[in-house]
């Protein structure tokens, strides 16, 4: 594929290593009690650390889309 | 820009009145609101070399000039919940105070060390950076009451330096968060005011779009080439070295979420600055390389394909802008410069008076008995201190102006002084059996294999190289930083799972008659070995780090102590719950709790506990002794006029709080102004 390691390739190291370190901070934030799913504002915290990570996969992704097209 | 900096110093110093101790010197008295932390944020974030270098990369590689402002997030869980709390509720001043009760008094010098290093240098780096923008917009002299003064790199550095260390001295984190708020709006505007005006020069989006090559519009660089940029490289140097050191290390990033009201508005301030406002500065600083692609693609006489990345800034700013928008956005440019320098003048004063000052104070006794007195004696020294940082920053430039850029020399410190202090912090704050010998070795021993790669980088960091060619001249500019990330790591590990060997080894040395000459002689090998690396004796030098790493963790067990039970509680993200506790001194109150408005009247006391009506404290869900936090009820205040206190007694006047003259005084609060009360826990 044209441009792969200019495009999907770096994305694809991006979120898959990135994934690993943020997934597991999320983890370990949840495991250790840090975070309290308990707790309504924690709950919420939790679903902007989701939303943070897909937004950022959005606009690398659309980025991406847009300039290969 | 002459007016500019006035207004600026000018503006910063009416903030000295919000400085009444060295709480509000350093941290703004923990009042602030998310949305003024974050602005002000902006142009800490954006200052320094943000213009000139994401332009320069802008214009050689396109939109992927974006990827450092847009990898953040991956960290983002360690920080909100594991160390934003543990620095705030365990009342640490700076670092290097939370290495001493996390390790011990030795870890806390060694932090100290690096980190003062670090940020002279930084500065250095910022007033070496603000001079080069500044010089090319100076005549070559000025003449004032027929005097002729010619204009240098140098003294043009000093006037700066003049200027910053004025309103830093005189108005502490208060001024600097209120300049930076002012210039990060300037900043934002500036930004976008150029771009826009850079697309219309071009005839519009669809034009601008269809002018950049493929390759130009991809957000992310190419995987390993070439050498001088490659996503892989800067993945590993920006996204996890330098995002885990902007979060956990940058201690005048650190100071202004400590400026927020409590932990919560820190966490806001946090992720509305990474999730939306890092994206529009990404735009704001590289957009003018992307013009100038365009414009030379469109009329490559107008700009050359070969003009200099460095100066692309300035090129398109001047092609594109008429004079006066020119100023302004030159403006915009320094005040970015500045923004870094003051947060990074106000945050190493921080660590000089928490780290050295006091710790000599109170070696030597001189330490007042009185608190208010002691206060008093350490906010003037915090001001002197801000005046001889700012000089020391200047002198630093001596060392730096033979870099041939300001990326090498950043590139060089930050490289060389990050992956020890990132790494012992993230171990020692998400690992209990993470051990004094173990943060110590790592500091050195990682000091010495960073040494040892930097030396035969062929040898040690090619391995990591994800297929990156290694430039003769610069090798592994980016990658390196996996290297010196591994190696620190795989330090601390080591120590770490061979604790219980040294431990061994220490009971027989203690145990036998020979034991005091034996560690002796281990010690004066280790340092031996350390000093000889670190000055470039060759000889044997790859054995150097072996001693080091074996030598230093025996020398930590037996000449210190260590209670792990004791120095992990409150201080690690397994016990938060108890840092929160230590923080309030009793059992923090969970229960939810709504936020009212009162009416302040005076008592004629002196203790810091304000009176709320027994109906408002059950409304707040509060109880007496719970904390509380008392703002003027004008948002956009931003908590400027604010307080933290304790619940008192309370008495049956509804809607009424009482306070007494020290929280008017420190609250600022106006009379017959209304209050907003909300209990913190």
């Amino acid at each position: 594929m044209e441009y792969f390691s200019h495009s999907w390739l770096p994305y694809i190291y991006l979120y898959g290593i990135g994934g690993i370190f943020f997934f597991s901070g999320v983890y370990i934030v949840w495991r250790t009690g840090a975070i309290d799913l308990k707790k309504p504002h924690h709950r919420m915290w939790m679903k902007i650390f989701f939303f943070g990570y897909a937004w950022f996969m959005a606009i690398h992704g659309l980025l991406t889309i847009f300039a290969l097209r | 820009m002459v007016v500019y900096f006035l207004t600026i110093m000018l503006f910063g110093t009416y903030f000295g009145r919000y400085t009444k101790d060295t709480s509000d010197f350093f941290f703004g008295g923990r009042r602030f609101s998310w949305w003024l932390i974050t602005m002000s944020i902006v142009a800490t974030g954006v200052g320094s070399h943000s213009f000139v270098k994401y332009s320069a990369k802008g214009f050689e590689h396109g939109f992927s000039s974006s990827m450092t402002y847009l990898n953040d997030w991956f960290f983002v869980p360690f920080f909100m919940f594991g160390w934003l709390p543990i620095i705030v509720y365990s009342k640490v001043r700076s670092i290097p105070e939370y290495f001493e009760k996390r390790f011990n008094p030795s870890a806390r010098f060694l932090a100290t060390v690096l980190l003062l290093l670090y940020m002279i240098g930084y500065i250095g780096i910022g007033f070496l950076t603000l001079g080069k923008a500044v010089i090319p917009m100076l005549p070559e002299a000025f003449h004032i009451f027929g005097i002729t003064m010619d204009v240098s790199l140098m003294r043009a550095i000093v006037v700066i330096a003049v200027i910053t260390g004025v309103y830093i001295t005189f108005g502490g984190q208060t001024a600097v968060i209120f300049t930076d708020l002012l210039q990060g709006f300037i900043l934002i505007f500036a930004g976008f005011m150029l771009f826009a005006i850079g697309i219309a020069y071009v005839g519009g989006g669809q034009a601008f779009w269809d002018l950049l090559p493929t390759t130009w519009k991809l957000p992310l660089a190419n995987f390993n080439e070439p050498s001088s940029f490659n996503f892989v490289g800067i993945f590993w140097q920006d996204a996890v070295a330098g995002s885990v050191g902007f979060l956990f290390m940058n201690q005048g990033l650190l100071m202004r979420f400590m400026a927020c009201k409590n932990v919560n508005e820190g966490r806001k301030a946090a992720a509305i600055n990474i999730l939306f406002v890092l994206p529009l500065s990404a735009v704001v600083v590289g957009n003018a390389g992307w013009l100038g692609k365009a414009i030379s693609t469109l009329s490559p006489d107008i700009i050359s394909p070969n003009t200099s990345p460095d100066e692309i800034f300035v090129v398109v700013a001047s092609i594109v802008t008429s004079p006066g928008v020119f100023g302004f956005v030159m403006a915009a440019l320094t005040a970015a410069l500045m923004s870094t320098v003051d947060t990074l003048i106000n945050a190493t004063a921080a660590i000089f008076i928490n780290d050295v000052y006091r710790p000599l104070m109170k070696y030597f006794r001189k330490s007042h008995s009185d608190s208010k007195a002691r206060d008093k004696a350490e906010l003037f020294a915090a001001r002197l201190t801000s005046i001889a940082i700012t000089a020391a920053g200047v002198l630093s430039v001596f060392a730096f102006v033979q870099f041939p850029t300001v990326y090498e020399a950043h590139g060089y410190f930050h490289s060389t002084l990050t992956p020890p202090l990132v790494v012992a912090i993230f171990m020692g704050v998400f690992w209990k059996k993470f051990s004094p010998a173990g943060v110590i070795t790592t500091f050195l021993g990682g000091v010495v294999l960073m040494i040892i790669g930097a030396r035969y980088p062929e040898m040690f960091i090619s391995p990591f190289d994800h297929g990156i060619e290694m430039n003769p001249n610069r090798p592994y500019s980016y990658i390196r930083a996996l290297y010196n990330l591994v190696v620190c790591v795989g330090v601390g590990l080591f120590v770490t799972y061979t604790s219980s060997l040294q431990n061994r080894f220490i009971t027989w040395v203690r145990n036998t008659n020979k034991g005091q000459p034996v560690m002796m002689l281990i010690t004066t090998s280790a340092t031996i070995a350390f000093f000889l690396l670190v000055f470039g004796i060759t000889t044997f030098e790859l054995f150097y780090p072996v001693i080091v790493i074996l030598f230093v963790p025996l020398i930590v067990t037996y000449f210190g102590h260590y209670d792990e039970e004791l120095a992990t509680n409150g201080l690690t993200v397994w016990s938060i719950a108890a840092a929160k506790a230590s923080f309030k001194g009793s059992t923090p109150n969970e229960q939810l709790g709504e936020k009212i408005e009162v009416k302040f009247k005076l008592l004629d006391n002196d203790f810091d506990k304000v009176l709320f009506s027994k109906n408002d404290l059950s409304r707040m869900a509060a109880e007496v002794g719970d904390l509380v936090y008392l703002s003027d009820k004008r948002k956009w205040l931003g908590g400027l006029k604010s307080i933290h206190s304790e619940y008192g007694e309370p008495h049956d006047e509804e809607g009424v709080v009482y306070i007494n003259r020290d929280h008017m005084d420190h609250g600022l609060f106006d009379e017959g102004k209304s209050l907003i009360a909300e209990k913190e826990m």
